[in-house]
């Protein structure tokens, strides 16, 4: 609201010079002439290197401050965001462009004074004027031609496309139509073992069982689909889909559980939020709830134990715990680190959710997208009233219900109280009679509360985005009932330089839905949320759609469809499939946005169930397989690799859920803990869970992870890195945990059987999913006769075969 | 067939193969344009390089400018009388008491007749090698934001080291060993931790290998986890034989697959750093006059529990003299850190309380150090073509803390290079009288400047080393940079 006024406001100034600068003018109109004569060499010559120099670095080809450009004839002329003409040929005095170039107006100083920028010199002033009133001729030839940033795909509507009527399966047609048009053709199915062992990973993320190979192969063998449709529900059914998809998720949002910076404080209570993102997978929750529940879960469904959980998303990222518990809000560094926390939550939110990359607009205009230094502040305003702390809650749903209906009425005594004591002061004595009783009244509610507060059951925490009440330097919001702070938008991002104030609101360009939130004045900061979670969640906004679609595919190909995942932006990839893209995005939104649902489409189709092996036609005319002539071979992430393990050893302990486990000791904890990953011990079974339950340590990230591309928890991971190095293979031969599981995998070969040559052909197939060649049988044998068992265990976890699914 | 170009095109998210072959023997993004396998007729480098390896010495904690490298005579006149800035202050702990003293003499060292700080003095006989950089601004004066913003050029975590970049770009001298080498404090890490040398979206063997020398387990993982006993110099001829048999095997029936044979490739080499790594940490083969130029001759002792000279001295040595050999061999990046996190007592350089107890025994040692790596280097022509940085997160203030101690002062610090290309014996930049603020406000040094000189000493243009990550193609120097070309020799 404010910045509009504003901007209306600075229109009403600019008009009032024209009029002034006009009536000054017209004395002179009879010395003007419409000359246009103008040669084209003189704006080449000498206008344009004074645009180039002095005026594009903010209004020129990459960067539009106030969506002005210097280098579009068009643009140029007609002044940008504060529409009115800049530029009025044949009359320099009532040209904007004069007024901010020379000191005709020291408010309007362009380049700004702070930006320290060189102002035009007199004689380039001069030049531009002369250049304006004789014609302000600038011809084609030095025109920059305009693009809209808004004629990019994925700005675009979603719309269904026709499918082509190549094949059966919607995904085939689309994919065969491109194949053919290179000449290329998919390659044949995957045979049983290969297809059981790649949906196994793709949808548990664990190794199946050679029994479960042997009796999904007779199945197969009688008839393939029906055995593969049966073995995906069953896949999908498993508590351990939830866990092996919400890791993905846990990337993208960069989910930890501590602070991270200096001191990295632990977050006992980050874990319900990963919890519940694995409960509402295994529940197949619809997308746009999902969204709307990590957003605004408290405002949309109050007294839900999903609706406060969900909500460790906003807080999911590091956090500057020093920046804020130490320094004040008042000062410059306690301002820059609540800055670069609301910019954490805002990056991450249009990040995860819209693949759209708002953060480049924090110091400028984006280079690249059509979103304005205004819109991102706007962004901030949605998440300005929270900060990231431990919100209280009750698992339970009817007692959540009951809890937040007992806080309401607490804050509503307290507040009715506090109208009546206020004008009071210390007069409470001499009160009329009426206002004493009205006093008594809620004095006696407020008491009968808290009761009944004091009589619920301990109450459970989450961390999450919510409104703080502090006390010192870390105030928080919560003194201030929940009032968001003010935003402004920062020139050049630095804190010290705010500019016009701005309320909340999404991406102006994007005209679907309207962009500026239009809220009741006094409605909570929650509204705002919401309305943001309802912008995303619309169903003709252009990004979120394609965006989750083209993640869930990323997870079962190695490659999205789009290959940035989180940019969808001009500077991202192209979508090697479009229509593809649109019509699963469409198809997936209006089926409900099951993403159960989603899998099973990609799973059944050909595309994904064809062999990973090369061929030399595909590889000449598409060595990237970005066509998809065949499957991709994937290597394991850290936590299957690690999850793998385990269940091949026979050692993993399958419960859910809970508080994560650790796998180092902890010295020093008063100061800045120290998390000690080498005083860990292996033989711990708390730490034998799967890995989504592993308790994530930002500023001491777990070396043996790392080392195998674990994703980061400090940054937003759309798509893991693939490295190799030979300390990565130190770690997979020595690391104690590889080498205490290797004893339990050979403890339990040797339970399951008495004879060595048995005993290797089972730890094969275990860890494997096929069995040894007779020749690879004998070496193996007469590796573990001289070596021991443990030996041949150690061996089979460092093949490539046991790292790569083909 | 599918290259490795193609493999790596796929997995860097179209920015060419720059990782390409980094991945599988650590050739760096821009050297490994020489390669004729590339199929790129790039030049490599730049422009010519004049240093090829770096070592960046980092204070945890943040160093006082003022009480060993920028004399103030200004503070000798004043100590004791009401601080006054000449505008409002905000300082960490609103430590702004009466103008303090530097907390030691400074003396005359060298041609160039610098002044340092007594406890720095045995850098006095290096010091014409050095170039100060006194106008050094922070954008943070809170420990976690400006660490990072040294180390890695941003504020907040998720941003690669330097020496990642490094790494990166340059790749290994020697596969045998890591390119980039962190050896931390061995009381612990500083602000952040592992989150100043991680490789963060550049891949993972370009994050910092942590080595601590004098350790049984100097590398985490170099050997087998004692759960390992049955583990044996035969096993493993046979296990690796066997595995590579089968890795082999297994690849033959999956062409076009580069990962594969890199996957073999990287057990080779780790084989070879089981015996490189410790080869380079072993001392025992240093001369006597080595070992006391480091201050190493008398080795580990039973130390006071008070921080002291003596066990500075030696644990500081000790990393310099790994950091030497571990140059010499080929490591590409070595960081050494002095002082870990903020805790109690005082084992880092964040003396809020009592300046003479922490930094004395921590700059005597971390002099005694970095004068002798200095001095080694150049007795063995190396210096030449290392780089040497010497950091920390900000400065402190003139102003007193408690009487002793002194407040953050991320206004004003220093650093210093020398070799590989630096102009010796020099002092950038100033500092204002009282070594609050730079003397020209409005031309400060910033990490991005040093950032950028390195990088250009390495031959590497710091605007064109980048890597696309949410959006942006990121750089050390994110936006900013300037090659200080008055620090180049």
């Amino acid at each position: 609201m404010r910045s509009q006024k504003n901007r209306s406001k600075m229109a009403i100034e600019m008009a009032s010079i024209f009029f002034v600068t006009g009536l000054f003018c017209s004395s002179l109109l009879a010395s003007w002439k419409p000359l246009s004569d103008q040669s084209d060499t003189f704006f080449q010559d000498r206008i344009q290197p004074i645009f180039r120099a002095k005026c594009y670095s903010c209004h020129g080809p990459s960067v539009q401050e106030s969506n002005y450009r210097l280098d579009f004839r068009e643009l140029a002329m007609n002044g940008g965001d504060h529409a009115t003409a800049a530029i009025i040929p044949g009359n320099s005095n009532a040209s904007p462009l004069i007024a901010f170039a020379s000191d005709l107006r020291s408010d309007w100083t362009m380049p700004p004074k702070q930006s320290q920028k060189p102002r035009l010199t007199d004689e380039e002033v001069a030049s531009v004027r002369d250049w304006i009133d004789n014609g302000a001729h600038w011809p084609d030839s030095a025109n920059a031609t305009m693009v809209n940033p808004m004629d990019w795909w994925s700005f675009k509507p979603l719309r269904k496309s026709q499918v082509p009527a190549t094949a059966n399966h919607p995904i085939d047609a689309f994919v065969h139509a491109k194949l053919i048009e290179r000449g290329l053709s998919m390659s044949p199915p995957a045979d049983s073992l290969t297809l059981a062992r790649r949906l196994y990973f793709d949808l548990i993320g664990l190794p199946p069982s050679p029994e479960e190979l042997d009796s999904f192969t007779r199945e197969f063998d009688i008839d393939s689909t029906s055995a593969t449709d049966r073995l995906v529900e069953e896949l999908l059914a498993m508590p351990q889909y939830g866990e092996r998809w919400a890791r993905h998720w846990l990337d993208i949002v960069h989910y930890g559980d501590t602070h991270g910076y200096d001191k990295d404080k632990q977050r006992p209570n980050a874990w319900p939020y990963r919890d519940y993102i694995i409960r509402s997978l295994n529940d197949d929750k619809p997308y746009a709830r999902l969204v709307e529940e990590q957003i605004a879960g408290d405002v949309l469904w109050p007294g839900t134990r999903d609706g406060i959980e969900a909500l460790g998303f906003i807080a999911a990222g590091p956090w500057d715990f020093i920046g804020h518990a130490e320094v004040s809000e008042s000062k410059t560094d306690g301002k820059i680190a609540r800055h670069l926390d609301r910019d954490d939550m805002v990056s991450n939110t249009m990040g995860s959710f819209c693949s759209i990359t708002v953060h480049c607009a924090q110091c400028h205009q984006h280079k690249f997208d059509p979103i304005s230094q205004e819109d991102y502040y706007r962004l901030q305003a949605v998440f300005s009233a929270l900060d990231r702390t431990d919100r209280q809650y009750y698992a339970d749903d009817s007692l959540q219900k009951q809890f937040v209906a007992l806080e309401r009425a607490k804050n509503e005594a307290t507040s009715r109280l506090k109208e009546i004591e206020e004008p009071l002061k210390a007069m409470l004595k001499s009160a009329e009679p009426k206002i004493k009783r009205q006093r008594a009244h809620w004095i006696s509610e407020l008491e009968r509360i808290d009761g009944e507060l004091k009589r619920l059951p301990p109450l459970k925490a989450v961390f999450a985005g919510g409104i703080h009440t502090g006390s010192g330097t870390f105030v928080g919001t919560g003194a201030m009932g929940g009032k968001p702070r003010p935003i402004h938008v920062l020139y050049r991002g630095q804190v010290t330089q705010p500019s016009a104030e701005v309320g909340p609101g999404a991406l102006k360009a994007f005209s679907f839905s309207p962009s500026e939130f239009l809220l009741e004045p006094n409605s909570g900061e929650g509204e705002r949320r919401v309305a943001l979670a309802h912008w995303i969640t619309d169903s003709t906004n252009p990004l979120t759609w394609r965006s989750i679609v083209n993640r869930v595919w990323q997870f079962h190909f190695g490659r999205g469809l789009v290959d940035t995942p989180n940019d969808f932006g001009h500077n991202g990839a192209l979508p090697s499939h479009p229509e593809l893209l649109d019509w699963l995005a469409s198809e997936f939104r209006d089926s409900g946005g099951s993403i159960k649902g989603l899998h099973r489409l990609i799973v059944k189709s050909d595309t994904y169930r064809q062999s990973s092996s090369s061929n030399p036609m595909g590889e000449s005319i598409d060595s990237n397989n970005a066509l998809l002539w065949r499957q991709n071979r994937r290597r394991l992430e850290a936590e299957a690799i690690r999850d793998s393990v385990l269940a091949v050893s026979g050692t993993l302990d399958r419960s859910m859920g809970g508080p994560g486990w650790q796998d180092f000791l902890i010295e020093h904890p008063e100061h800045s803990p120290h998390y000690e990953y080498g005083l860990a011990d292996p033989e711990d079974t708390k730490t034998w869970r799967r890995s989504v339950y592993r308790f994530i340590v930002r500023s001491q990230t777990q070396p043996w992870m790392t080392s195998l591309d674990c994703a980061d928890p400090s940054i937003r991971v759309d798509k893991r890195n693939e490295s190799l190095s030979s300390i990565q293979a130190l770690a997979l031969l020595n690391n104690g945990f590889i080498l205490s599981q290797t004893k339990h995998f050979a403890k339990r070969i040797e339970r399951e059987s008495d004879e060595l040559s048995v005993q290797v052909d089972r730890a094969y197939r275990l860890a494997l999913g096929v069995s040894p060649t007779t020749n690879e049988h004998a070496q193996m044998l007469e590796f573990a006769k001289s070596n021991g068992l443990p030996y041949l265990c150690r061996l089979l976890f460092n093949l490539n075969a046991f790292t790569f699914v083909d | 067939m599918q290259s490795r170009r193609n493999f790596l095109n796929e997995t860097s998210g179209g920015l060419g193969g720059i990782a390409l072959a980094s991945m599988l023997a650590n050739e760096g993004a821009i050297r490994a344009n020489e390669t004729t396998e590339r199929g790129h007729s790039q030049s490599g480098l730049h422009h010519p390089a004049k240093a090829k390896r770096v070592v960046q010495f980092f204070m945890s904690g943040a160093a006082s400018h003022i009480d060993l490298f920028d004399f103030k005579p200004e503070l000798l006149k004043r100590d004791g009388q009401a601080s006054d800035f000449g505008e409002p202050v905000e300082a960490f702990q609103n430590g702004l008491g009466p103008w303090l003293k530097p907390l030691w003499d400074f003396k005359p060292y060298g041609a160039c007749g610098k002044l340092l700080s007594d406890t720095v003095s045995p850098l006095g006989a290096v010091v014409d090698e050095l170039a100060f950089v006194h106008n050094m601004v922070s954008k943070s004066g809170v420990h976690s934001a400006a660490t990072l913003l040294q180390s890695t050029g941003f504020l907040v975590p998720g941003f690669p080291g330097a020496g990642c970049w490094v790494s990166y770009g340059l790749g290994a001298i020697n596969e045998n060993l890591p390119a980039f080498v962190v050896l931390p404090d061995h009381r612990g890490f500083g602000s952040n931790g592992v989150k100043n040398w991680d490789a963060s979206f550049l891949p993972a063997q370009h994050a910092g290998t942590i080595i601590y020398p004098g350790r049984p387990d100097p590398i985490a993982d170099l050997f087998p986890h004692k759960t390992g006993g049955y583990i044996t110099e035969t096993g493993e001829q046979q296990s690796q034989r066997l595995m590579q048999q089968l890795n082999r095997e297994h690849a033959a029936a999956r062409t076009g697959d580069a990962r594969l044979e890199g996957r073999i490739r990287s057990y080779e080499l780790a084989a070879k750093m089981q015996l490189a790594a410790p080869e380079s940490l072993d001392f025992s083969a240093e001369t006597h006059q080595t070992m006391k130029l480091y201050g190493l001759d008398r080795g580990p002792q039973a130390w006071e529990k008070e921080i002291n000279v003596a066990e500075e001295v030696f644990h500081f040595g000790q990393k310099c003299l790994a950091a030497r050999r571990l140059l010499e061999r080929g490591v590409r990046f070595v960081q050494v850190w002095s002082g870990n996190d903020n805790g109690f007592p005082r084992r880092n350089w964040d003396s809020h309380e009592d300046v003479r107890r922490d930094h004395g025994p921590l700059a005597m040692g971390m002099a005694t150090g970095c004068a002798a790596f200095i001095q080694d280097l150049k007795q063995r022509g190396m210096l030449d073509d290392t780089l040497v940085l010497w950091t920390t997160e900000f400065g402190r203030m003139p102003s007193s803390q408690g009487g002793k101690g002194r407040d953050h002062n991320p206004f004003v610090f220093t650093n210093w290079l020398c070799g590989g290309g630096i102009k010796g014996g020099v002092s950038y930049g100033e500092s204002d009288a009282w070594g609050y603020k730079p003397l020209d406000r409005s031309n400060p040094t910033q990490v991005y400047d040093i950032h950028a000189t390195i990088l250009h000493l390495l031959g590497i243009d710091h605007t064109k080393l980048t890597y696309p990550n949410n959006g942006i193609d990121r750089r050390l120097t994110d936006v900013h940079g300037k090659v200080i070309r008055e620090l180049i020799g």
